[in-house]
């Protein structure tokens, strides 16, 4: 049994903050790897050390049997690893084949010769099975096909070994299996594959072996046949984490937010939403699930006035709002908890004060005759911060000195202290800690039972499910199911996620 | 009648292509900026030191060639100070362009205090321009070879580079790099392509075409040096850049433009009399007028929008009709 | 927090000291010393009451510049096109002022506010362009500078020439001169006008809901949208004040300086306003100190001229030289504040 990569005692620190101490890792050839760990374990850190992006501080690199010294990323090609990234990194403008060969392009004469490297694409795209049309432009194809062009540059750079890092993140299931598919085949073929992940389901899928990081450091390396999801999930947190379903009245309520036949369109033009309806209670939460990518994000505009509806009708109680200026929709009675919370949901280089004022700087009291009510504020901030449990020194400190769960706790506070009667809260725990998840979870189980109305829009199936009442499935930019929250199963999502012409109870 | 015929002629081709020529080099200089993703308002101040320094070397050295390179090498030094404090340093590309074009201001009026003693401009002093190409084969071709015919060199050399830097974006290493790195700095990144290196290339190749440009106006152009007297060009050459997004082809298109409105005033400034500020605004409103219609592009989404709305709200009875 | 602050104005006044010392050496490579440039300067700028008066009389529009500059700053617009306001209100408020016989006060109110309307209006198409198309202002307001310089010569000349020999307007009536306040030079209550206008600019930036909205515009644009601020709106909003203190700038040079329009009409202080404010970090309380430093320079530039070889433009040499070293020392501070992509601010 000969190991393709292993790493000796690796530590790597960021200042004072050790991103991995002492992580060994043994890979075998012809393998499927996972690395799993909550956000933060330092997993892709780890990868980044593999691939020459960044430099351990201490600990040995070996490939092959040989030890490495990986300056950079070239380093790391020419010794056999390729990595592709979360985040795709292909440029819009070129073609498929101008991708794959970027920065390695076959030249006649001084000049790059498009038909070779055309070619060349299409034979690769054979011998591997990642079926993709060399000559087209890359803006205009899926994230599917997008992540298969990634692939294919790491394998025109004759790659041995593959990092994947959260390739799943961006596909839907139907996808994510030809994936894996296609992982298959490429262990079969001899290489070996390194996947980063904190999707257990996946994990269990599809790998051979599981090295687990918390904190980073590493917790644990066995073969995925000996393991139980449970196993994972406490090698993981450390603790079992209860992300059990949150103990609810029934709902009673009056409907608060009625969409109807909703339509929008995204940057490019393009229908990013077809036709929604659906209606959100008082003291409801229903759950937007899906793929990233079909239309929720549209959805969350729309909602919120930062984006126009080309078609149909948004009641906020009993009141028109579609169209309606971001203003006047919070004015009339609608929050938002943004899912990029660090481009819209604050100003990073702003104080935690002046980040809770926006959007009531022109209101009594926050405001009297256009002059803002210093005091007022810095009352209201500090209530706030003890109310919401946020980590900071004082209202002045700057936002971007807290950590991404406490940046959230700013977001929150500010948008669950208005009087609105509909929250519109969209990825509330992306990137945050399982403290704050947890402490972020009770806050929107309070705000359901302070008989808000809540559409609560995520990625994360098992944070539906623990909260929702209800949950509608996205995809392609219409609505394919309404299920509901209590006795679901992630299976019954998965399939509606991937467009999947929904369950005979659905057709009636 | 007359007028018009006064106006328009072979002669007014070869003064729109005269025209056109400085801005076109300028421009094309600022393509390479532009397609790596800086936003270079220091075009005029690069143009302005390489008029300049293109007089000072032809008087010292008495030829124009040296002259031309003494330009391009001042030129390149502004851009090299652009590309250290905008690539290396970060600064704001905006306000280290517009410093740079105040200090080759006040810097080409005091040098040109200390060295002659006087203000306003230099000619003179044993200036010589550069030499008046005459192709052979022109006077076989009538009208056509009196439009191409008779220029100073940098003409044909701005002419020509429009082709080779099609050919150089679509089909050299370097011209892909400098698209990938404006298109997509990460995916450079990724792939080793060192950015500041690509954005420096950019920045010093801009910087040898803006000094060519501004030997051209002191050398070719005209034979003389005044306080300056890029006068505009390198932000109406910015303000092209915008719209074209640094395409060659539609560069040429562009300064073309400006080189036609700018013959034409000039033309009706002596058939017509008209006063001469307000001729010489003619470019400067062409280039904004050329800048607000081009920007009016993002309304065809409108449009759209409304056109498929309307498109859809009448198509609902059909649909309904047939019942789906 | 303090000690940020304290930082950044250190950092700031190295890099000056960094441009004097490169400024030195380029005036050694024009052949003269730069202690006797310095020397002459601050002798210009300081040497006896009316060279005060004088420096505060440069001082005046490039304050007032350096406002309007900063308001544009603040919501993350750089309005670069004051120059041309600045022609433009000066013109405006002469024509008022040699066109109408008003009382006294009255005269001098209505050229400014005709100035400032000016100016406004000046800005106007860049502005809607900018606000609505998202097109670069920096070009569009640089470009309609040229023009600005060229329509109020064409007004100056073939329009409103007086009879003579001058290239310059009939002067203004009596009425609309903006009072002086000593007897010994031109300097006039402007200098009053704009110190009121930094004072009023920094209490709005920082203390009212409306500075609030523009100062988020300026720093996370995608923030205040979210935020339900008007983007287009207030930056539409925000260029058309830049440009009304633009203009405002002009009127007071014209009834308070020149009383009169010529060619060539207050040159460069648009320019000097965009860098001061920029020197001052947007601040314009900051500005104060900024535009008085730059209208030092100018000032003693006078004496400069007539003392030694050489030419008064070396300053605005010096003044690039700042800003270029200025501009570079952010390496120092990125690295301490950790500064991310993503946002807009416009410090540099």
């Amino acid at each position: 049994m000969s190991l393709a990569i292993e790493l000796k005692s690796i530590t790597k620190r960021f200042g004072s903050f050790v991103a991995n101490e002492d992580v060994s890792l043994a890979v075998e050839r012809g393998r499927i790897h996972a690395i799993i760990g909550e956000n933060g374990a330092g997993k892709t850190t780890l990868m980044n050390v593999l691939f020459g992006l960044l430099q351990p501080d201490e600990g040995e690199i070996f490939i092959d049997g040989e030890k490495k010294v990986l300056p950079n990323p070239a380093a790391a090609i020419a010794a056999g690893i390729g990595m592709v990234h979360q985040h795709f990194k292909l440029v819009p403008s070129l073609t498929v084949a101008e991708n794959v060969f970027l920065g390695m392009e076959i030249r006649k004469g001084g000049l790059i010769d498009h038909k070779a490297q055309i070619a060349r694409t299409a034979e690769l795209s054979q011998k591997f099975g990642l079926r993709v049309d060399p000559g087209e432009r890359v803006g205009l194809l899926s994230v599917g096909i997008e992540q298969r062009i990634e692939i294919l540059k790491v394998l025109a750079r004759g790659a041995r070994t593959i990092i994947l890092d959260e390739p799943t993140a961006v596909l839907t299931p139907q996808e994510s299996r030809e994936l894996f598919q296609t992982l298959r085949g490429f262990v079969a073929q001899g290489m070996t594959v390194l996947f980063i992940s904190h999707h257990l389901e996946e994990v269990m899928e599809v790998s051979d072996t599981v090295t687990v990081l918390r904190h980073g450091k590493e917790v644990a390396t066995r073969p995925t046949a000996e393991l139980t999801k449970a196993d994972l999930v406490q090698m993981m947190v450390g603790r079992a984490v209860s992300f059990d379903r949150r103990p609810r009245g029934p709902v009673t309520g009056k409907p608060v937010l009625e969409v109807s036949d909703l339509w929008a369109r995204d940057e490019r033009g393009l229908q990013a939403l077809k036709g929604v309806s659906f209606q959100v209670r008082a003291g409801e939460i229903v759950g937007i699930a899906g793929v990233a990518g079909n239309g929720q994000t549209e959805l969350a505009e729309v909602l919120s006035g930062l984006r126009p509806a080309s078609h149909g009708t948004i009641m906020l109680a009993g009141q028109a709002i579609q169209n309606r200026s971001a203003r006047a929709i919070r004015h009339a009675g609608v929050a938002h908890v943004p899912g990029d919370r660090l481009v819209r949901g604050v100003d990073r280089g702003a104080s935690v004060a002046q980040n809770i004022l926006m959007g009531r700087q022109d209101q009594s009291p926050w405001s009297r005759f256009g002059v803002i009510d210093r005091t007022y504020l810095n009352e209201q901030t500090k209530r706030l911060i003890s109310r919401f449990d946020i980590r900071t020194r004082s209202p002045e400190t700057p936002v971007k000195s807290l950590s991404g769960g406490n940046i959230q706790k700013v977001v929150l506070a500010r948008e669950f202290s208005g009087d609105a009667g509909f929250l519109l809260v969209d990825q509330p725990t992306r990137g945050v800690d399982i403290g704050a998840t947890e402490a972020i979870h009770s806050e929107i189980m309070r705000q359901r039972e302070a008989g808000k109305a809540i559409l609560l829009i995520s990625v994360q199936l098992d944070e539906l499910i623990a909260l929702a009442d209800r949950i509608l499935v996205m995809f392609a930019g219409r609505i394919m199911g309404d299920l509901p929250g209590e006795g679901v199963s992630e299976e019954a999502i998965g399939l509606l996620m991937a467009g999947v012409e929904s369950a005979p109870a659905e057709v009636a | 009648m007359e007028v018009l015929e006064r106006l328009f002629n072979a002669a007014l081709i070869v003064a729109m292509l005269r025209t056109t020529a400085p801005i076109l080099l300028v421009a094309l200089g600022g393509s390479f900026t532009t397609k790596a993703g800086i936003f270079n308002i220091g075009l005029e101040g690069q143009m302005l030191l390489g008029a300049f320094f293109a007089v000072i070397g032809t008087i010292v050295s008495g030829s124009p060639w040296i002259g031309v390179l003494c330009g391009v090498a001042a030129a390149l030094v502004l851009a090299y100070i652009f590309a250290l404090l905008v690539v290396t340093f970060r600064a704001n590309e905006v306000v280290v362009g517009l410093a740079l074009n105040i200090l080759a201001s006040g810097m080409t009026i005091s040098l040109m205090k200390a060295i002659f003693g006087t203000r306003g401009s230099i000619f003179g002093h044993g200036l010589v321009g550069l030499p008046i190409i005459r192709l052979p084969f022109a006077k076989d071709l009538g009208w056509f070879g009196q439009i191409i015919s008779g220029y100073t060199p940098l003409v044909y050399v701005a002419f020509l580079a429009v082709p080779v830097l099609i050919i150089f974006y679509k089909r050299s290493r370097l011209g892909l790099y400098i698209r990938v790195v404006g298109e997509k700095p990460e995916a450079a990144e990724a792939l080793g392509i060192s950015i500041a290196r690509i954005r420096y290339t950019a920045s010093l190749i801009c910087g040898v075409l803006a000094g060519l440009a501004g030997a051209h106006l002191s050398l070719g152009y005209t034979t003389m040096f005044t306080e300056n007297m890029s006068s505009g060009r390198g932000f109406m050459a910015v303000a092209i850049l915008i719209f074209s997004n640094g395409d060659p082809l539609k560069l040429l298109a562009g300064c073309l433009l400006f080189g036609f409105s700018d013959a034409l005033s000039l033309r009706m400034q002596t058939t017509l009399g008209v006063s001469s500020y307000i001729i010489l605004a003619v470019p400067y409103l062409v280039a904004l007028a050329a800048l607000f219609a081009l920007s009016y592009r993002s309304r065809p989404r409108l449009i759209q929008e409304t056109l498929a709305t309307m498109g859809r709200a009448l198509s609902v009875k059909p649909n309904g009709a047939s019942g789906s | 927090m303090m000690s940020d602050r304290v930082a950044g104005l250190m950092g700031q006044l190295i890099a000056v000291a960094i441009a004097l010392a490169i400024g030195a050496v380029i005036i050694l490579a024009v052949n003269e010393s730069p202690l006797r440039v310095l020397v002459t300067l601050i002798d210009g700028a300081f040497g006896n009451p009316e060279r005060i008066a004088g420096t505060l009389l440069q001082m005046t529009p490039i304050l007032i510049c350096g406002i309007a500059a900063c308001i544009s700053l603040r919501g993350g617009l750089f309005n670069i096109g004051i120059e041309g306001q600045l022609f433009i209100g000066g013109f405006a408020a002469t024509w008022v002022g040699f066109s109408f016989a008003l009382p006294p006060l009255v005269h001098v109110l209505f050229g400014l506010a005709f100035a400032a309307l000016a100016g406004m209006l000046w800005i106007a198409v860049p502005a809607f362009f900018r606000a609505r198309f998202n097109t670069n202002e920096v070009v569009s307001t640089i470009l309609a500078n040229y023009v600005a310089i060229l329509l109020t010569s064409y007004l100056t000349i073939n329009v409103f020439k007086r009879p003579g020999g001058q290239p310059d307007t009939p002067a203004i009536l009596e009425s609309a001169y903006l009072p002086q306040i000593f007897s010994f030079s031109r300097l006039n209550w402007g200098l009053f006008i704009g110190v009121a206008l930094a004072i009023g600019a920094y209490l709005f930036f920082t203390r009212t809901a409306r500075g609030y909205a523009v100062t988020e515009m300026g720093a996370n644009p995608k923030f205040a949208e979210y935020g339900g601020i008007d983007i287009k709106r207030q930056t539409f909003v925000l260029l058309l004040v830049s440009g009304a203190v633009g203009g405002l700038a002009g009127g007071i040079e014209s009834l308070g300086v020149h009383h009169r329009f010529m060619e060539g009409f207050a040159p460069g202080f648009g320019f000097d306003g965009v860098i001061a404010a920029l020197l001052a970090n947007g601040s314009p309380i900051g500005t104060i100190v900024t535009a008085l430093f730059f209208g030092a320079l100018r000032n003693g530039s006078l004496l400069l001229e007539v003392d030694t070889t050489a030419s008064r433009e070396i300053i605005t040499v010096i003044q690039a030289l700042i800003i270029l070293a200025v501009s570079a020392q952010i390496l120092v501070r990125r690295r301490a504040s950790d500064s991310t992509a993503g946002e807009r601010r416009w410090k540099f």
